[in-house]
Formats: C-alpha cells, structure tokens, sequence
C-alpha cells in the first residue's frame, strides 16, 4: 500500500531511494531523534512530578515540629530535597556527637554538606540535559552532511546520463533534502526542551539552594541554643 | 536509565513509529497534483504525407474487379476459339467492313484510286455469303483451322476473279485480317460478350475484395495513416516530453527535425539522430540548440517502445521504419 514512487513525499520511499551514506546519516538522525524524544518525555515526567514532590515537601517541612521525626519519615525518600535535608541532618548529628562542638566549623561543615548534596542532586537530575544540547546543535550540521552527500550524487548521476533534465537530479535531491529534514526533525524538539528543562532545572537548584539555606539557618540556631544549654 | 526514561524511550519510538506510517499512508493515499505543463509540439514533417495523396484505399474494389473477369476469360477463350469457326460469319462480318472502311484499303488501293468506290460496296455483301457455305464445307472435309480458313477465302477468289482485280485484293486483305484478327479476336470477344462481364462482375466481387484485403494492396501511407502514427507516437511520448525542461529564453522556437529508426515491435533500432538544419535559430537561442537536441533525443529515447502502431505500414515505402518528426520545446 506504500507509494514507492520517486514522485511522493513518503518518508518510507525517500528512505529506501537514497544512497547508503545518506541512508545512514537518516538512521542515525532518527536514532538521535528517537533518543532525543525518550529525554524529553522522561525529563516532562520526571521535573514535573519532582518539582511538585518538593513543595508538598518543603511545605511540609515547615511546618513539622521535630525534626529528628521528619527525618525518620523521609530518611528512604530519593527526592533531591530530601537528600539535601538528609545529608544536613547527617552532618548536623555526625558534628555534635562528642561533648565538645565546634559552632563555627560545625556551620561550615553544615553548608558544605548540603551544598554538596545539592550539586550532587541537580548533577543527577540534569545528566540527560547534555544528550538534548548535543543533538540541538549537531543534527542539523549531520543532516546537511547528508544532503551535501546526496545532491554531489545526484550531480555525478547528471553526468553519467549525459542529461541536463531536471527529472535526472529531482529525486536525488528530493531524498538529500530529507536528510536535513530529519535533522531538524530532531534537533528543533532538542533545542526548544534544553532550553525549558534547563530553566526547569536552574529553577530547582534554586528552590534546593533556599531550602539548604533554610535549614542551615535553622540548625544554626539549633546549634547555639543547644550549645548554650 | 530511570523508569520514567523508559517510558519516555518506549513512548517515543512508539510516537515516530506512528508519525512515520501515518505520513506515509497519508502521502501516499493523496498524491502530489502532478504539475500543469504546457503540452508540447510534435509536428509531422510534411515530406513524410504529403506525397502520397492518391487515396489508395477506397481504390482496391474497383481494381480487383478489373483484372478479374481477365483470368475467367482467359479460360474459356479456346472454347471460344474452339466454337469460333461456327459463329465466325458473323465475326468477321463486324470486323471486315469497318476496317477496309476507313484504313486499311485505303492505304493498300491506294494506287488505285477508281476502284475504292466499288470495291466498298461489293465487299460487304461478297464476303458474308462465301466464308459462310465455304466453312461449313471446309469444317466437313477438315477442322476449322486457321489454314483451312486461308484456302477457303482462296477458292472464293477464283470465283469472284470476275468481278474484279480489286475484289481479289480486298478478299485476300480481309482473309487476312480474319487471320491476323485471330489474337485481335480474343480481345474482341469480352466486347462482343459485355453482357456476361458484367454478370460476372458481380458474381466475383466478394472473392475479388478477399484478395485485396490478403494482398492488403491498400496498405501505404498515405496523410491520414501518417498522421494516426504521427498522433500515436506524439501521445506515447508526451509524458517523457513534459519532463524536458526548458533551457533558456528562445529555446521554445527552436524546432529539430528527429529521425527515428524503429523495430517492428515499437522499440528503436538505433537512438534517434537530429537533422542538422533547425528550424526557429535566431542569436537569442543558438547557443541552446544542443540541449534542445538532447532534448529531443531524450523525449523519444525515454518513452521507447511505442506501442499501437500499425504493423502492415512498417515496411512499406515511406513506413514507419523511419519515421521523421518535428519536435518543439513546449512554451
């Protein structure tokens, strides 16, 4: 049922028509763009539910009166706000677990820790970032590669029929055409989500940055008021 | 890889999966409209046609009802020849007094001016009566042979010697036309028997169209067959014309004259070759007469095997073995 003609716009039929350089350079970009749209997805899902998670978190957080059961509750979640809160807690008892506590290097300790951890999460949530730069800025460069490849062929095939005819080179080109059509087939998704999710993420750093900075605040009165006691 | 990037993978190769089948079946099932060209001009060059107007066709009934009643009369002649000497009073009764009429015993008497006037009248009535007792009595002792006829006329000269020396000399004249009408007799008879020509004419007029059509007799080319191939091959290559594509400004007037050489299965012996005088090359063009050479090459090369043309005009004179045409960028 598929229109295998050279006159037709089916991807199916230009793909089967073209050279096997061009032929890869189009199985790679539908590789990239099949990947690219894998990120994306799992980036819409993952940012969404865990920008979501960090609010009911935060919200819940102050408004717990112990600490030390907020902590047993959430000790096993992977939320990146809860590991930050984690690794503050760990640091916090890890400081004033001998009898005596040094306030200024405990504080310092305690930023370091949880700016660590804050890194440490946003490293995490953003690893797939760079996959949707790369193909943002390389498939369009690979697809022209591609229809560069195709129309020097078509232009050799002029030669070889010895006729000027545009209906010698037409088809040639049509299919070269598609490969840069599949690139940015790719790269324009790519580009548009990179910039999003990389604002979605310098969002969530900063949201973990204030909280860090929050309960850093809090365990340094609590450091104080305990030292004092 | 984390489980929302599994369903991410999962949900985009299913997505491309769906997009490309979706565009195409789409494509497919609606084409692109195929772009409006202007038809282009293939014109029959006139030396092909216009020599050969005698409409040879319509023709073949009356000619084979011509030749027809010949062989027929071929046949019966010597029955005729045969019964001849019995009817022949009457033959040469027909053919004597026209002939010694007007030519023939004018140049021969012609020395002797006086006896014409009497040698006119006698003869007609002399040589009835005589030939006519005498043959019967030459058919008893002998055949009616051409020999026996001489004496016959022979032995009546010497009964006539009375009348006159001219009288003699017309007999032997007449005796001899009778002789020497005897391969004269043969073409004079269809004309004495008109009546069973015509009646042949149209007993045999079925058999004689069935000749004509085995022979096919009708089958030159004339105008109209040339231009039915001309219209069939300018049809068949039409597609691979639209293809051409125009060079430059001017190229659309410049009309090449293009042989082509062509098996009888539609197909080319050779590749077409172009007449070196072009039609339509002023400045403006010239330099494109090339590509429009190619182009025509091309056009009538692409489309090759032609199809439907009539077989019986392959090999004629002037068929489409070779077959000249005009041919004229579109535009």
């Amino acid at each position: 049922m598929l229109n295998t003609d050279a006159a037709t716009l089916s991807p199916i039929a230009l793909f089967l028509q073209a050279d096997l350089v061009v032929k890869t350079v189009m199985l790679g970009l539908l590789a990239a763009s099949v990947w690219t749209w894998a990120v994306i997805l799992g980036f819409f899902f993952r940012l969404g539910s865990t920008r979501r998670k960090i609010a009911t978190f935060e919200r819940d957080f102050w408004k717990a009166e112990d600490i030390d059961a907020f902590h047993r509750l959430h000790n096993e979640s992977d939320l990146p706000i809860a590991r930050v809160f984690t690794a503050g807690v760990a640091e916090w008892r890890r400081s004033t677990v001998g009898g005596q506590v040094d306030r200024g290097g405990t504080r310092e300790r305690l930023a370091t820790a949880m700016g660590a951890a804050v890194a440490n999460e946003i490293d995490q949530l953003s690893d797939r970032l760079n996959i949707l730069a790369t193909v943002g800025s390389v498939a369009p460069f690979v697809g022209l590669f591609g229809t560069v490849w195709g129309i020097m062929r078509s232009f050799t095939g002029i030669a070889q029929a010895q006729n000027t005819s545009l209906a010698v080179v037409a088809p040639g080109i049509a299919e070269a055409l598609f490969a840069t059509a599949i690139g940015l087939f790719a790269a324009i998704p790519a580009v548009i989500a990179y910039n999003r999710f990389s604002h979605g993420i310098n969002r969530i750093e900063a949201r973990l940055n204030r909280f860090a900075d929050g309960f850093h605040a809090t365990l340094s009165r609590q450091l104080e008021s305990e030292v004092r006691r | 890889m984390t489980r929302s990037e599994q369903y991410g993978l999962g949900a985009a190769v299913l997505g491309h999966v769906a997009l490309f089948a979706l565009l195409s079946l789409a494509w497919s099932s609606a084409p692109t409209p195929p772009p409006t060209n202007k038809p282009i001009e293939v014109s029959l060059v006139d030396d092909v046609a216009l020599d050969q107007h005698a409409p040879a066709a319509p023709e073949p009934p009356a000619q084979s009802a011509a030749p027809d009643p010949g062989p027929p009369e071929d046949a019966p002649p010597p029955e005729a020849e045969e019964v001849a000497p019995e009817p022949a009073p009457p033959k040469p009764a027909p053919i004597v007094p026209p002939k010694p009429a007007p030519p023939k015993p004018a140049p021969k008497p012609a020395p002797k001016p006086a006896p014409k006037p009497d040698a006119v009248p006698p003869p007609k009535p002399a040589p009835k009566p005589k030939p006519a007792p005498k043959k019967p009595a030459a058919e008893k002792s002998e055949e009616a042979d051409k020999p026996a006829a001489k004496p016959a006329p022979a032995k009546a000269a010497p009964a006539k010697a009375a009348p006159a020396k001219s009288a003699a000399s017309a007999k032997p004249a007449a005796t001899a036309k009778a002789n020497g009408t005897n391969p004269k007799a043969t073409k004079a008879k269809p004309t004495g028997s008109l009546l069973d020509d015509d009646f042949r004419k149209g007993l045999t007029q079925s058999p004689s169209k069935a000749k004509a059509s085995e022979a096919a007799p009708g089958a030159t080319m004339d105008a109209k067959a040339a231009a039915d191939i001309g219209s069939a091959i300018r049809r068949q290559v039409q597609p691979c014309a639209d293809r051409q594509v125009n060079p430059g400004p001017g190229a659309s007037r410049i009309v090449v004259t293009i042989r082509l050489s062509l098996n009888r299965d539609g197909s080319l012996a050779g590749r077409p070759t172009v007449a070196d005088d072009h039609g339509g090359v002023d400045d403006e063009n010239r330099r494109y007469v090339d590509t429009v050479d190619r182009n025509a090459i091309a056009t009538f090369s692409g489309c090759a095997p032609l199809r439907g043309l009539p077989p019986e005009l392959y090999d004629v004179p002037r068929g489409w073995k070779t077959f000249i045409l005009r041919y004229k960028l579109p535009g």
